[in-house]
């Protein structure tokens, strides 16, 4: 189900959160509003942790992570660190690195199988990403983009891409994701997909701004209108009924 | 907050204390006082600059390797807040410092071990053979304390040498 919520009335709310399959990154705002949308959807399932990396509120942009690990920059302090390694679970590997592109979440893009990294990134670090989140590395870019992780957005499930990508990029990046993706825009026709739109295998949050059909269509490649008993009947009906009279 | 590591001299950076310089590579570089600051502008080498830690290191003058070292390197994986092993790290750190103070000073002194007799040679020396600077050999020669004083040694078979000239 895809939700729209606002961050102190912005609507790029993919800056300030970071939400994965084994937890949630939320930033802290002047109210609760933001983390109380998290947390009415997330809270018995998976962790809603709130945040700052480097004193900022940017976190959805400054790190990397999937159910396996989180990815922080050189910049984070001690106590942002050790405050993360305390609210996320043990199965989750939290570490630091040390990388001149120090925004991650602009820089690496990933999904538990999967990572699409920019193209600049140090030998070191490719090498972290793939040992710290267990995941296959791909130095790619989008539509012409060096910042992966800004213009695509991706679970396990589908993704969602820069709308100006050529069908031949987006047939190359499904084949190298291995998910179903769609060129599309967020937040009343924003191409930064990442900024506006932050997803996991079964939520998506998205500004307010998205219009019905932008968010028709995330609904529709992210997968996330299956869990509703209509679709499920709509599948079965085929194997249900024998014949008709 | 941490406490950094000066870049040019290597000394501790407290909160409130110097400049912090970012160059466009994204290099940043921490210094904890204009002197090093300056120093750095003027593209001087802290390896060759005496009063700097890098310098000393590179001389062999203080200690470089030691196990005591591997306490203070940053840490990039954190570990999960456990009580007794903040407690443990606490106290430990007193123990730790108290053992790299005695190692280098045990260093120290190892560096410093021949100096004294060194010292002394040099000193008898310069007695023997300069002496004439501070005093006249006139004065010397009537004041018996100016020089050093005739030791008696006696010397054995002195009667065999003279048995064999006699013959």
């Amino acid at each position: 189900m895809a939700t729209r919520i606002q961050f102190e009335n912005c609507c790029e709310v993919g800056v300030f959160s970071k939400l994965t399959n084994a937890y949630c990154l939320v930033a802290i705002g002047g109210s609760e509003h933001f983390y109380s949308a998290f947390e009415a959807e997330l809270t018995d399932v998976i962790p809603v942790v709130k945040t700052s990396i480097a004193g900022t509120r940017i976190i959805g942009r400054l790190c990397a992570g999937n159910k396996k690990g989180l990815l922080l920059p050189h910049t984070t302090t001690d106590q942002e660190l050790q405050h993360l390694r305390n609210s996320l679970p043990d199965h989750v590997v939290v570490q630091r690195i040390e990388e001149r592109l120090s925004a991650l979440g602009n820089c690496i893009t990933c999904n538990d199988h999967v990572a699409l990294a920019h193209p600049d990134l140090d030998k070191d670090t490719e090498e972290m990403i793939a040992d710290v989140l267990g995941v296959e590395v791909f130095r790619q870019t989008i539509a012409g983009n060096i910042l992966v992780g800004s213009f695509c957005a991706f679970s396990n499930r589908g993704g969602l891409v820069h709308p100006h990508t050529s069908i031949e990029d987006l047939d190359e990046l499904s084949t190298l994701l291995q998910v179903p993706l769609v060129a599309g825009t967020v937040n009343r026709g924003s191409e930064v997909i990442a900024a506006g739109l932050t997803v996991n295998d079964w939520t998506a949050f998205c500004g307010s701004d998205t219009t019905a059909t932008e968010l028709s269509v995330i609904e529709s490649v992210f997968k996330l209108r299956e869990a509703q008993p209509n679709a499920i009947v709509d599948d079965m009906r085929k194997s249900l009924i024998d014949s008709y009279i | 907050m941490r406490l950094e590591k000066c870049w040019f001299c290597s000394s501790t950076v407290y909160p409130g204390h110097g400049i912090q310089f970012v160059r466009n590579d994204a290099k940043i570089f921490r210094f904890c006082r204009s002197k090093c600051h300056k120093n750095f502008k003027m593209k001087r080498n802290p390896r060759k600059v005496k009063w700097t830690k890098a310098y000393r290191r590179l001389h062999g003058k203080d200690m470089t390797q030691d196990s005591t070292f591997e306490f203070e390197r940053k840490r990039n994986r954190p570990e999960r807040y456990d009580r007794n092993v903040a407690e443990n790290t606490l106290r430990a750190i007193k123990t730790i410092d108290k053992i790299r103070m005695a190692r280098e000073a045990r260093h120290h002194a190892m560096r410093m071990k021949g100096k004294k007799t060194i010292e002394q040679k040099a000193a008898v020396k310069e007695l023997e053979q300069s002496i004439h600077m501070v005093k006249a050999p006139l004065a010397l020669q009537q004041e018996p304390s100016l020089t050093l004083p005739k030791i008696k040694v006696s010397v054995s078979q002195p009667l065999a040498e003279e048995n064999r000239m006699e013959e």
